[in-house]
């Protein structure tokens, strides 16, 4: 049996007005997130991989809060971040906290490094203000920073150090769930190596669950139990990294894959890349959103939208896509 | 004869804080028909190494202090200004990372194309327009009529980025400077142009320098590399060779610490560990000393110079690592 | 412990600013002159600043005291009018008692006149007055004084009040967003299409307009600058990563706009305050040129102006040149400090060949 799952996120949609005219009128709907359902279990990696536009952001900012979902629950512990007053949201914000991508941006410039760290404890009250310093000095050790830096400021610290800031500012209130938005996406190979080492070794510690967003393959495989794959606002693809990686279901999830270079160039492959590119989430395809990129499409992939479905008949093993043709592949 | 060849560049940025030595001493070579990456760290001088090839640094702050760029035996930081163009886009092109600014927002693709063509070719009209087609159906543009009509914005990263290459090759250069053209791109869109760019090569013998920070771009596409560390060539060597024997040990840090397929978390990353130093007060010997395991007395004072270890293999470094056995 | 300290971003911006000279000088001495023309009941004002007679001291500035009081008396023998401090001074110095007067360097106010003299006013200066006198016999030089403190002052005020409700509505606009944003947006553009002139003449008929309403009224369209500014520096910073992080730990909005928002967006405040600064002191010199400024004797640049303009004073250089040359240089302070402080925040970080 499966451990019970921490956070699960059901049937979550955000949708954006398009607004235009004097008075804002609403033209359209953006569906960044639609129908989005799955479980995410204590103590696990869930990678979610797709490429710019796919609604991933957006995916992990509704679930903070940081964006209004339109409509669906994401419970934590059977308590709904989704529709939680702002009092429950606040104490609900302790237990979910998140990491960003860009480390140039995610710090304040006019704040130093250890009130950036200091603020969520003086924001939620926690401790005593020297109860607060020792928690300070411990995170910034915590992320292998010396506490004797906190007097300052980002701008004096490479990419590397503001990300290891910018993740003891996510653990200061003891989460237990983090959703890393490409927390290495902007970072140079070795010093992405440092903090992807460092974020596998706090999970270690502290016991935490990571939903981990990225657009690359390379590291959601490195980094995740299992992996989502979305695709225009959906997910298409879930299930075990293993399987993922070494027997993907569905075509989207093999074109990735096969895009990703590979650095050995013995292995070069004169492959013919998939061809297109996302279409809009104003106006996306009818039924499966793939089926103009896709080799494998066929007639009811332009009318019926796919379910997620499991890939193996006998037996569950939970990897899950929503492919027309899954079983003929 | 190489196409291209570098000699000693350096270039400084003189800013508030001081006078950051961004290039400084980088020679290499490309060869007709060839493509050449040139791989680095962020701030280790790749891009600035290309835009001073092409004499678009600007000026204040930046200058070009010293060095040759030998353009088929013509020193090009020795042209006149006003050549410079000439040479540029009719011999010499590039395109940069962001397809999204590099197109002028407020003319159509057409009108753009169309004004290189006018420019350089006298073309127009009718004659230009199938001109258009033809270059942009080689890129992979199927629908071109109808892209002439639109404006940039209308475009896709990847069309954009396309549009950029098209621009570039109209006027048939001999080289084409690439500045991380798929860095802003997504993966699969990354592989299509990739491809294309190979296929370029291919059919029309334009050598390509590629600057990339990705391995494996550079497995993928290049013949021969140039990896940069903090404004100076550590390595340079055909890519088979660098990926199979890399010498000097920065080559071999950044080798090891690219996530391979079917690597997990079940074992570290290998990283390099420490900081790129300081440009404005770079360090008296070897520039990687400080982070380099094999480092001794020697690499802290003395500066290690670009030296043959094989055929047509260079590595600046006192003690390059060994050949493994094949 | 709490310590206020700059943060660095702006303390490099306080040292470039230091750095360009031109406009660390302008600032130097517009702040002086301002200081100075505070005390200007000190330097020039036909009361004394201090009498010592039999013994006791006075200090008429900011007190009357009549004629009876120094035992003086005037043409027609009245003496219970106000003492007349430069006889007093003459009287004293001429009966070598230990009685003596310190008047103001400059010994005239800007309202009183002095028909001392054979031709009607106005006169060409002299060592009585220095700038002359206007044509009701006032001194030029205490008018321009008294003028620049106004103009200052009114300036000053208006664009702290614009400035402070324009960065305020302009806030709220950006970071609340959406229908708010949209209707007080349309608001605003019609708004600004009201003629200010009109407005002002319209009320003028109406009420005699005086510093506070005159202040009031050119305040109602000195805010609509700023919020433009304000809403799009807003927009940009609220979708930054940082703002999402506070957010996302709970900060309340008032922790979010004052602590992480507005410290980032106020460089067009800085930068722009200075030619708002510029642009009130024209306005009001204007307005009071056309005559619908501040009421009449109020010393003004712009009624100074007037005088020099009409047709009967075209020869009286003298009438001319102050005014003119003060409203100049006053605003080409400002302006160097404008644009210095303009150039100390520009973000592109470049440095000259030194």
């Amino acid at each position: 049996m499966k451990a019970a799952a921490l956070v699960e996120v059901r049937n979550l949609r955000k949708h954006y007005p398009v607004r235009g005219g004097v008075f804002g009128r609403q033209r359209d709907t953006v569906r960044a997130v639609e129908d989005v359902s799955f479980l995410l279990h204590a103590g696990e990696t869930l990678g979610l991989v797709g490429e710019s536009g796919c609604g991933k952001s957006t995916l992990g900012r509704t679930m903070m809060r940081l964006e209004e979902p339109t409509s669906g629950d994401v419970l934590f512990e059977g308590r709904n971040l989704a529709s939680a007053s702002a009092a429950e949201l606040f104490t609900l914000r302790r237990d979910v906290q998140m990491i960003f991508q860009d480390p140039y941006s995610s710090l304040n410039p006019r704040i130093t490094i250890g009130e950036a760290v200091r603020e969520p404890l003086d924001i939620h009250r926690l401790g005593s203000a020297a109860d607060r310093r020792a928690r300070v000095d411990e995170l910034f050790e915590a992320v292998g920073l010396s506490p004797t830096v906190q007097e300052r400021y980002p701008h004096e610290f490479s990419g590397g150090q503001r990300q290891r800031v910018g993740i003891a500012r996510g653990l200061a209130l003891r989460p237990r769930v983090i959703v890393a938005d490409e927390p290495v996406s902007a970072l140079d190979v070795s010093v992405q190596g440092q903090v992807l080492n460092l974020l596998v070794q706090l999970q270690r510690d502290l016991g935490l669950t990571y939903l981990f967003i990225s657009h690359d393959l390379s590291v959601v495989e490195y980094l995740s139990d299992r992996v989502a794959v979305m695709y225009l606002g959906r997910i298409v693809e879930i299930g075990k990294r293993t399987s993922i990686f070494a027997a993907p279901a569905h075509p989207y999830t093999r074109a990735l894959l096969e895009s990703v270079p590979i650095a050995d160039p013995r292995k070069r492959r004169d492959r013919v890349p998939l061809q297109g590119e996302t279409p809009s989430a104003v106006h996306p395809p009818s039924g499966c959103a793939f089926h103009p990129r896709c080799p494998l499409a066929v007639a009811v992939c332009r009318g019926e939208v796919p379910a997620l479905e499991s890939v193996r008949t006998d037996g569950d093993d939970g990897h899950l896509t929503a492919c027309h043709r899954h079983d003929e592949i | 004869m190489a196409l291209l060849e570098v000699e000693d560049l350096c270039t400084v940025f003189h800013t508030e804080d001081g006078v950051v030595h961004a290039v400084d001493g980088v020679s290499f070579q490309v060869e007709a028909g060839k493509i050449l990456g040139i791989v680095g760290e962020s701030g280790c001088g790749k891009s600035v190494t290309a835009m001073s090839v092409m004499r678009l640094i600007p000026d204040p702050p930046g200058r070009i202090e010293s060095g040759r760029v030998l353009w088929k035996g013509r020193d090009l930081l020795a042209v006149d200004a006003d050549e410079m163009p000439q040479i540029r886009g009719r011999e010499i092109a590039m395109i940069f990372q962001d397809p999204m600014t590099s197109l002028n927002p407020v003319f159509t693709i057409g009108k753009q194309l169309g004004e290189v063509l006018d420019r350089r070719f006298d073309l127009r009209g009718a004659a230009a327009d199938e001109r258009m087609v033809e270059v942009l159906g080689h890129v992979g543009i199927a629908d071109a009529e109808q892209r002439l009509s639109q404006y940039p914005h209308e475009l896709s990263g990847g069309m954009k980025q396309r549009i950029m290459i098209a621009m570039a090759l109209m006027c048939r250069p001999d080289l084409l400077i690439a500045d991380e053209p798929t860095t802003a791109l997504d993966v699969t869109v990354q592989a299509q142009i990739l491809h294309l760019m190979k296929q370029l090569q291919q059919e029309f013998g334009t050598a390509i320098v590629l600057i990339t920070h990705d391995m494996g771009v550079v497995a993928e596409t290049c013949d021969d590399v140039v990896v940069m560390y903090a404004g100076k060539v550590v390595e340079s060597c055909g890519v088979f060779e660098l990926f199979v024997a890399p010498r000097h040990p920065y080559t071999r840090g950044l080798l090891d610490s690219i996530l391979r397929p079917g690597r997990s978390k079940a074992t570290p990353v290998p990283t390099i560990e420490g900081v790129v130093p300081s440009l404005l007060q770079p360090p008296a010997g070897c520039r990687f000393a400080d982070r380099c395991a094999r480092a001794v007395a020697q690499c802290h004072q003395d500066e290690p110079l670009l030296a043959t270890v094989s055929d047509k293999h260079l590595v600046a470094c006192h003690l390059p690592l060994e050949v493994p056995p094949s | 412990m709490m310590v206020w300290r700059l943060n660095p971003i702006t303390r490099k911006r306080l040292q470039r600013f230091r750095r360009i000279r031109r406009g660390f000088y302008s600032f130097a001495i517009l702040l002086t002159l301002t200081v100075v023309s505070l005390f200007s009941n000190f330097l020039a004002n036909r009361r004394a600043i201090v009498v010592s007679y039999e013994g006791t001291l006075y200090f008429p500035t900011f007190q009357y005291h009549d004629m009876a009081t120094f035992a003086q008396q005037d043409e027609y023998g009245f003496d219970d009018v106000e003492a007349d401090y430069l006889a007093l001074q003459a009287r004293f110095a001429a009966d070598a008692s230990n009685n003596w007067v310190l008047m103001p360097p400059v010994p005239f106010d800007p309202y009183e006149p002095d028909f001392d003299y054979a031709e009607p006013p106005p006169n060409a200066p002299d060592s009585r007055h220095w700038f002359g006198t206007d044509s009701q016999g006032r001194d030029v030089l205490a008018r321009l004084l008294y003028g620049f403190r106004i103009s200052i002052l009114f300036a000053v005020t208006l664009v702290f009040v614009g400035q402070v409700s324009g960065t305020a509505i302009g806030s709220l606009q950006g970071f609340i967003g959406g229908r708010f944003d949209i209707y007080s947006q349309r608001f605003i553009e019609v708004w600004s299409t009201l003629p200010f002139l009109y407005v002002v003449i319209l009320l003028a008929t109406f009420f005699r307009p005086g510093f506070l309403l005159l202040l009031a009224i050119m305040a109602l369209f000195e805010w609509i600058r700023m919020t433009y500014y304000m809403r799009t520096e807003m927009y940009r910073e609220k979708t930054k990563e940082y703002c999402l992080a506070a957010r996302s730990f709970g900060a309340s909005r008032g922790r979010l706009i004052f602590r992480h928002l507005l410290p980032n967006c106020l460089t067009p405040l800085v930068t722009i305050t200075p030619f708002a600064v510029v642009g009130a002191i024209s306005a009001l010199t204007a307005l009071d040129y056309l005559g619908y400024g501040l009421p009449a004797p109020t010393p003004s640049w712009g009624e100074m102006i007037d005088q020099a303009l009409a047709s009967q004073n075209r020869d009286k250089l003298w009438l001319s040149i102050a005014p003119f040359s003060a409203i100049s240089i006053t605003l080409l302070l400002v302006t160097l400090i404008g644009e210095s402080i303009r150039e100390a925040f520009d973000p592109k970080q470049y440095a000259q060949y030194r």
